[in-house]
C-alpha cells in the first residue's frame, strides 16, 4: 500500500470537510440566517419606504398652520383637489421627533391683507431635511405654493392687459431617459453588495476551520503524515469551502424571488425585475467568485496559528470585499475598464448591470471569470507550498 | 527496520542558529521495541518529526526498510504509523470517523478501514467510545483514538512520541500491553520506536534503548548492556551518567 491516488485523496478530504462543516450547526445557522435573510429583509424595508412615499403623494393633502387666515390659498389648494388640514400646534416638535412626516405651511396673521396690498407675504414651509419622508414631501408642497404664486401673478398681469407669456417665457417639461429597469436599479443597487457579503461570510468559517482551525487543534500534523499528496489535501479542503460558499450564493440568489412577493410597493415591484434569468446570471457571476474567495481566505488563514488570529487576519479580505463596491458609488455612472479586473468590484458591476437589464458582452463576463480562476490557482498553490512548513509548531 | 545515521537539523536564522539535532544515529529492528530516551530538549521530537517527513534534515540518512525517507516520503509514510506530539482530533467527528478518515487517506477502502477501526477498538479498549464525537473526550480517550488512527493502516513500523503523556496508570498499562503484543509474531512483529523520558517505562518495555543528549546519540543497547557499561545497578543512575557526562565535556 503506498497511499491513495490523487483523486481519491481529494474526494476523501472533501467528504470529511463537508460533513465537518455541516455538523457545525450553530455557525451554519447563524450564517444562513444572517446572510440569506438580510438581503430580502432590506428589500422589504426599502419597499416599505417607497410605498409610504407613494401613499403620501397619493393622499393629496396639505397641512397648514393657520388655514383660516388664508382663504385665497385654501381656495387654490382645493381647486387643485388637495384636502387642507389644520396642522397641530406642536408640529415643529412632532416633526423633529419624526412623529409627524409632512411639512407644514405656516401662514402669517396678515397674509390675506398683505396679499391684497401686493406686499409679498412670506410663507414658511416647516420641514425636517433630516427626516427623509418629510424631505421628499417638502418639494411637492413648494411646487404647489409656486403654482399658487404663478396663478396670482398671471391674474394680476391679465388685469393690466399683459400677456402671461412675458413673465414666463419658457415652460419646462421633464423627459426621463432612464428605463424603468434603471430606475428600479437605483433602489436595488445595494443588492449585489449583500449577495457578495453573504458568499464571503458563508465561506469564511469553513475556510478558517479547515486551515487555522486544523493547526490550532493539532490535527494538521497527523494529516500530513498520511501518504496522500499535499495538493490533493488542499484541493479537497478548498472544494469543500468553495461548495459551502456556493451553497450560500445559490440560496441567497433564490431568496430574492420569494422576497419579491413581499414587496409592498407596486412601483418598486414593477421596477425590480428579478426572475429565473437574473438568478442564472447572478450565479454565473458568483460561483467563480465563491471559488476564488474560498481559496484566498484559506491562503490568508493557513499562516495563522489559531482561529482567532485567522479571524483578525481575514478582516483585511472582508474589508476589501465590502469596500471595493463603494468605488462604483464614488465615480457615479462612469465605469472604467480597470474595474473589470478587480475582484468583488467586477462582480458588483456585473450584477448591477444584470439588475438594470443591460446586455453584457462576452468579454465582460470572461475577464472577471479569468481573474477568479487565476486567483484561485495562485492561492491554492500558496497553501500547498506552506502547508508542510506550517504544520510543525 | 528503521535506520537513522548522522542526522542533523538546526532552526533559526544563520547568525542565531540553534542545533536541535547534531548527530543522531540508531537502528530499530523488526519485532523489537526501541526506546528513545533523553532529557528535555535532547532532540527526540525533532528526530521523530524528521523521520515522519515533516521536516527536512540538514544532513543525514533515514531509511525505513530500504526506502529513503527524504527521497520517497510517500512510500516511507505508507509503511509507518506515527503518533506525534500533535495528536489533535476532529471534535465534530466520532472516534470511528476520525480513524476511518486516516485509513482512507492511507489508501484503504472504506469497508477495510471500518473493519480495522473495530479491530483496533477491541485492542485498545475503545469500543464504547467508537460512535461518540471526540468533543469532550478525556486525555486518555483522545490518546487512544489518536493511537488507533496512527495504526489504522496496520503499519510495519510504529513511531510514538511520548505516548504515555497524560495517561493514568491503567491506561499506561493497557498501552504497554498493546505494544508488547504488537511486537510478537502474532501481533505482526512490528518495529516499534517510542520516545520518552520516563525511566520505568523504558526498563519494563524496551528491548533496545537509544540515549539521546544534546542532539547526539550517546549510547545504544539493551537495558542490561547500558547498566553494565556504566557499572551501575540503577537504570536512572545509568541514564544520568550517559546523558549528562557528554554535556560536561562539551561545555
Amino acid at each position: 500500500m503506498s497511499g491513495p491516488g490523487w483523486g481519491r485523496a481529494a474526494r476523501v478530504v472533501f467528504a470529511k470537510e463537508i460533513v465537518d462543516a455541516l455538523r457545525d450547526r450553530r455557525t451554519l445557522l447563524v450564517v444562513l440566517l444572517s446572510s440569506v435573510l438580510l438581503g430580502p429583509l432590506v428589500l422589504v424595508a426599502l419597499s416599505g419606504l417607497v410605498a409610504s412615499l407613494e401613499a403620501r403623494a397619493e393622499q393629496r393633502e396639505v397641512w397648514l398652520a393657520g388655514a383660516d387666515r388664508a382663504p385665497t390659498l385654501v381656495n387654490f389648494l382645493q381647486r387643485q383637489t388637495y384636502r387642507v388640514q389644520e396642522a397641530p400646534a406642536d408640529h415643529e416638535a412632532a416633526l423633529r421627533a419624526g412623529r409627524f412626516a409632512d411639512p407644514v405651511v405656516r401662514i402669517p396673521a396678515d397674509f390675506e391683507a398683505r396679499l391684497a396690498a401686493g406686499e409679498v407675504p412670506v410663507l414658511v414651509v416647516v420641514g425636517d431635511s433630516g427626516n427623509r419622508r418629510s424631505e421628499a414631501a417638502s418639494g411637492r408642497v413648494q411646487r404647489l405654493l409656486q403654482g399658487f404664486a404663478r396663478e396670482r401673478a398671471a391674474l394680476a398681469l391679465a388685469l393690466r392687459g399683459v400677456a402671461p407669456e412675458l413673465v414666463e417665457p419658457l415652460r419646462i417639461e421633464e423627459h426621463d431617459l432612464a428605463s424603468s429597469a434603471v430606475r428600479g436599479a437605483q433602489f436595488t443597487a445595494m443588492l449585489p453588495f449583500f449577495v457578495l457579503m453573504a458568499v464571503l461570510y458563508g465561506a469564511l468559517n469553513a475556510a478558517l476551520d479547515s486551515t487555522a482551525g486544523e493547526r490550532e487543534r493539532g490535527s494538521l500534523e497527523p494529516l500530513l503524515m498520511n501518504p496522500a499528496p499535499r495538493s490533493a489535501l488542499v484541493a479537497g479542503k478548498w472544494g469543500a469551502v468553495a461548495c459551502v460558499g456556493m451553497l450560500i450564493a445559490v440560496l441567497s440568489c433564490f431568496s430574492f424571488i420569494p422576497a419579491q412577493w413581499l414587496l409592498r410597493s407596486d412601483t418598486l415591484a414593477a421596477l425590480f425585475q428579478y426572475g429565473p434569468r437574473e438568478v442564472l446570471l447572478f450565479l454565473v457571476v458568483l460561483l467563480p467568485f465563491a471559488a476564488a474567495i474560498a481559496a484566498m481566505l484559506m491562503a490568508v488563514a493557513i499562516r495563522c496559528r489559531t482561529h482567532k488570529e485567522a479571524q483578525a487576519n481575514t478582516t483585511v479580505v472582508v474589508l476589501t470585499v465590502s469596500l471595493l463596491p463603494l468605488v462604483s458609488i464614488f465615480n457615479l455612472g462612469a465605469e472604467a475598464p480597470w474595474q473589470r479586473w478587480v475582484p468583488a468590484l467586477a462582480q458588483n458591476l456585473l450584477m448591477t448591470r444584470v439588475l438594470r437589464g443591460e446586455d453584457i458582452g462576452v468579454a465582460q463576463w470572461l475577464v472577471p471569470f479569468g481573474v477568479c480562476v487565476l486567483l484561485t490557482v495562485a492561492a491554492l498553490a500558496f497553501v500547498a507550498r506552506v502547508l508542510r512548513h506550517v504544520a510543525v509548531r | 527496520m528503521i535506520r537513522i545515521g548522522g542526522l542533523a537539523k538546526g532552526f533559526g536564522a544563520p547568525g542565531r542558529r540553534v542545533l536541535a539535532v547534531r548527530d543522531a544515529s540508531f537502528e530499530a529492528t523488526d519485532g523489537c521495541i526501541t526506546g528513545l530516551l533523553g532529557p528535555n530538549g535532547a532532540g527526540k521530537t525533532t528526530t521523530l518529526r524528521i523521520l515522519a517527513g515533516l521536516i527536512a534534515p540538514d544532513a543525514g540518512r533515514l531509511q525505513v526498510d530500504e526506502i529513503d525517507v527524504h527521497r520517497q516520503p510517500q512510500a516511507a509514510l505508507a509503511r509507518m504509523g506515527v503518533l506525534s506530539d500533535a495528536r489533535g482530533l476532529y471534535p465534530r467527528l466520532s472516534a470511528r470517523e476520525n480513524i476511518v478518515y486516516h485509513g482512507e487517506l492511507h489508501g484503504m477502502d472504506r469497508d477495510a478501514a471500518h473493519a480495522r477501526a473495530e479491530a483496533l477498538a477491541e485492542l485498545l479498549d475503545l469500543r464504547p467510545l467508537l460512535e461518540r464525537r471526540t468533543e469532550g473526550f478525556s486525555q486518555g480517550e483522545r490518546m487512544k483514538t489518536a493511537l488507533a488512527r496512527a495504526l489504522v493502516h496496520d503499519p510495519k513500523h510504529i513511531v510514538l512520541d511520548e505516548p504515555t503523556n497524560g495517561l493514568d496508570v491503567v491506561a499506561t498499562r493497557a498501552l504497554r500491553e498493546s505494544l508488547r503484543w504488537l511486537r510478537t509474531p502474532a501481533g505482526g512483529a512490528k518495529c516499534i520506536v517510542f520516545s520518552t523520558h520516563i525511566m520505568p517505562e523504558v526498563e519494563r518495555l524496551c528491548d533496545s534503548v537509544v540515549v539521546l543528549a544534546g542532539g547526539r546519540t550517546v549510547a545504544q543497547g539493551s537495558v542490561a548492556e547500558l547498566l553494565a557499561r556504566t557499572r551501575s545497578d540503577d537504570f536512572e543512575e545509568a541514564f544520568v551518567r550517559l546523558a549528562y557526562a557528554g554535556t560536561e565535556t562539551r561545555a
